[in-house]
């Protein structure tokens, strides 16, 4: 860019950030800064219930609704209710695993809809959005039945497993997540790689453990991260599925709902919160370190 | 483009790889093959319960005990579906389906605007990243937050009351306006989200260019943004929509008995009243209800753009 010495014309941003900032004339106008404050206030609605959950973890009262005064005892309380603690253990136990069946069912997915294209891509393309745009209430009434009949008419004792029957719930959606994530990374890089891989008599299956799954690395690890964390969040399918004494934790929540809110249940939402945050976190880095911008990752987070 | 791919596959790869140097030349697979676990996870676990939940639709609830037979088919369970009693509760579920989706448009496409375009580049990554925060936190928790904000003892009730801003303790738990807002804060990231990414496409050269051929600010706007974020605001409207209308957890925890929606309706035919028939009949309906509101949509969409495009057709086709 040595050739735009000309002032930029508006107020616009310049991408190049080499050398001296350029004298941006911001004359911001009644409207911008409307807008701006828009945004903000946005942002700030956005945030207000999370805010107001973790400052309420810290209340001493006995019902979360009535602030009683500052204190530790929710998170103490988390440590010694042995519900609280088992409902999170099953939730990380769900996560970790319907995550990894994601990753593989997706991550294969994803590289077949990239590399082997065909008529099939649209139908399979047609179940997947299919999968994603199913208000998640009817997945989870039409699981209950189904988890029944498997496990007590079909006599497959594995679906009356609470775990088992939580990770299968949980994958669908993940599913999908994961087979976009791959295969919107895979199409974007050119497949000479492979067809250098395969012209050097490298087997197909080498080749794709070799060259095409590190080249979808990011997008995988990705894919899994956000298959943990839809996993840890899932409320709605967990509770149609779940089979008493392998309560996940938003289930737990959902049913103190109904018995009265005390502050524990804050405390806990703001230790899963905060798990979750470190799960985004890591996403956000591994895609960025791949060299994916910002609305890359947005285009990412926000499900494909 | 599959299919020119298909076409260019024989000369650009060879579809059966070389003979591999062990000379385990195997059967050429399927181009598919990849995807077929997937394929039949999917077909297991989400084609065929939804089938067995439409089989059931047709069913009926035999006795106390049991939850459905089907050995009478009928559609008596649909008639049922669009009793009275129901009836209400589907047009208050496209009620605040309608009017959620378009209030989450009207906020979020300022904010999405300003993230895209008008806030310092640099801040670009972190404000998508605030974003993105709220959606990733657990749905049943910020709906949570919101409980505790509306309730009538709560503190936005207290600060209200000591302003004197309203006469007693805030009345809005429970009610269909609580749903209200509490469906538009859960769902205004993915209205954002879709419509930062159109604005952010749409790029700095084109409104430049805009404003060089003497356009002004609103009418680059009119003209070059908003049209060339078409896809962006579809895809934002369709996001919201679909969810918003199956939404139970909103309803459940802000919604009380005056509040109701279709989400709940259909949950408590599977909990409670083990009615799995009727339930599901309610289920088919909902997804019937949701794809006719998205199909309407998208005509009236089509039917507005017809005059606009005719206006200005250099304009879209330049752009695009």
């Amino acid at each position: 860019m040595t050739t735009s010495t000309t002032p930029r014309q508006g107020t616009g941003s310049v991408p190049d950030s080499a050398g001296p900032p350029p004298p941006v004339r911001r004359r911001r106008s009644w409207g911008d800064r409307l807008i701006a404050l828009w945004g903000v206030l946005v942002l700030l609605f956005l945030f207000a219930p999370i805010l107001v959950i973790i400052v309420y973890s810290f209340n001493d009262g006995r019902l979360l609704i009535a602030w009683n005064e500052f204190g530790f005892e929710p998170y103490r309380a988390l440590l010694e209710r042995p519900a609280i603690r088992s409902a999170v253990t099953v939730s990380l136990q769900v996560a970790v695993l319907s995550g990894l069946l994601a990753t593989f069912l997706g991550t294969m997915a994803g590289v077949a809809m990239a590399r082997r294209p065909g008529r099939w891509t649209w139908w399979f393309m047609g179940l997947l959005l299919l999968v994603s745009v199913t208000p998640e209430i009817v997945d989870a009434v039409s699981l209950l039945p189904w988890m029944v009949f498997l496990g007590q008419d079909a006599g497959l004792a594995v679906f009356d497993n609470g775990i088992v029957r939580l990770v299968v719930g949980h994958s669908l959606f993940s599913t999908a997540v994961v087979s976009y994530i791959v295969r919107a990374r895979l199409i974007g890089i050119d497949e000479s790689l492979e067809e250098a891989s395969a012209d050097l008599y490298a087997p197909p299956v080498r080749t794709f453990r070799k060259v095409t799954v590190p080249l979808a690395m990011p997008a995988v690890l990705a894919g899994f991260l956000l298959s943990f964390t839809l996993s840890l969040d899932n409320t709605i399918v967990s509770a149609f599925v779940q089979v008493s004494g392998s309560t996940p934790w938003p289930v737990y929540v959902l049913s103190a709902l109904r018995s009265g809110l005390r502050p524990e249940i804050a405390a806990m939402s703001t230790v899963m919160l905060v798990l979750t945050l470190l799960a985004l976190a890591l996403v956000g880095v591994v895609l960025k370190r791949s060299g994916d911008s910002a609305t890359d990752i947005a285009r990412t987070m926000g499900g494909g | 483009m599959p299919d020119t791919a298909t076409l260019a596959a024989p000369e650009t790869r060879s579809p059966a790889p070389p003979p591999a140097a062990g000379g385990n030349q195997r059967l050429r697979m399927p181009r598919f093959a990849l995807a077929l676990p997937a394929w039949g996870w999917l077909l297991v676990f989400f084609v065929v319960p939804i089938g067995t939940i439409v089989w059931f639709s047709f069913g009926y609830k035999p006795g106390l005990f049991g939850t459905h037979a089907n050995d009478v088919l009928s559609f008596d369970r649909y008639r049922e579906a669009f009793s009275p009693t129901f009836f209400t509760t589907f047009t208050n579920t496209l009620w605040v389906g309608v009017a959620g989706t378009a209030i989450c448009l009207l906020i979020g496409m300022p904010a999405a605007y300003w993230m895209a375009v008008k806030a310092p580049p640099r801040l670009r990554g972190l404000l998508i990243a605030l974003v993105m925060v709220p959606y990733w936190t657990n749905f049943l928790v910020r709906t949570i937050g919101w409980q505790v904000i509306l309730a009538p003892e709560g503190w936005l009730s207290n600060l209200l009351q000591s302003l004197h801003l309203t006469g007693g303790p805030l009345d809005l738990l429970y009610t269909r306006t609580a749903v209200l807002i509490g469906v538009v804060y859960n769902y205004l990231p993915l209205m954002v989200l879709p419509l930062f990414v159109a604005f952010d496409r749409v790029g700095e050269p084109l409104r430049e260019a805009s404003k060089d051929l003497g356009a002004g600010r609103l009418r680059t706007f009119t003209r070059v943004t908003l049209p060339l974020a078409r896809p962006g605001i579809i895809a934002g409207t369709v996001l919201v929509f679909i969810p918003l209308m199956g939404d139970y957890v909103t309803a459940t925890v802000l919604g009380g008995a005056r509040g109701n929606m279709v989400g709940q309706l259909v949950a408590s035919q599977f909990q409670t009243a083990q009615n799995w028939a009727l339930g599901s009949a309610m289920a088919v309906v909902l997804i019937l209800v949701i794809a006719a509101t998205v199909g309407v949509m998208a005509l009236v969409a089509w039917l507005v753009s017809l005059p606009i495009r005719a206006r200005h057709r250099l304009v879209i086709e330049e752009a695009s």
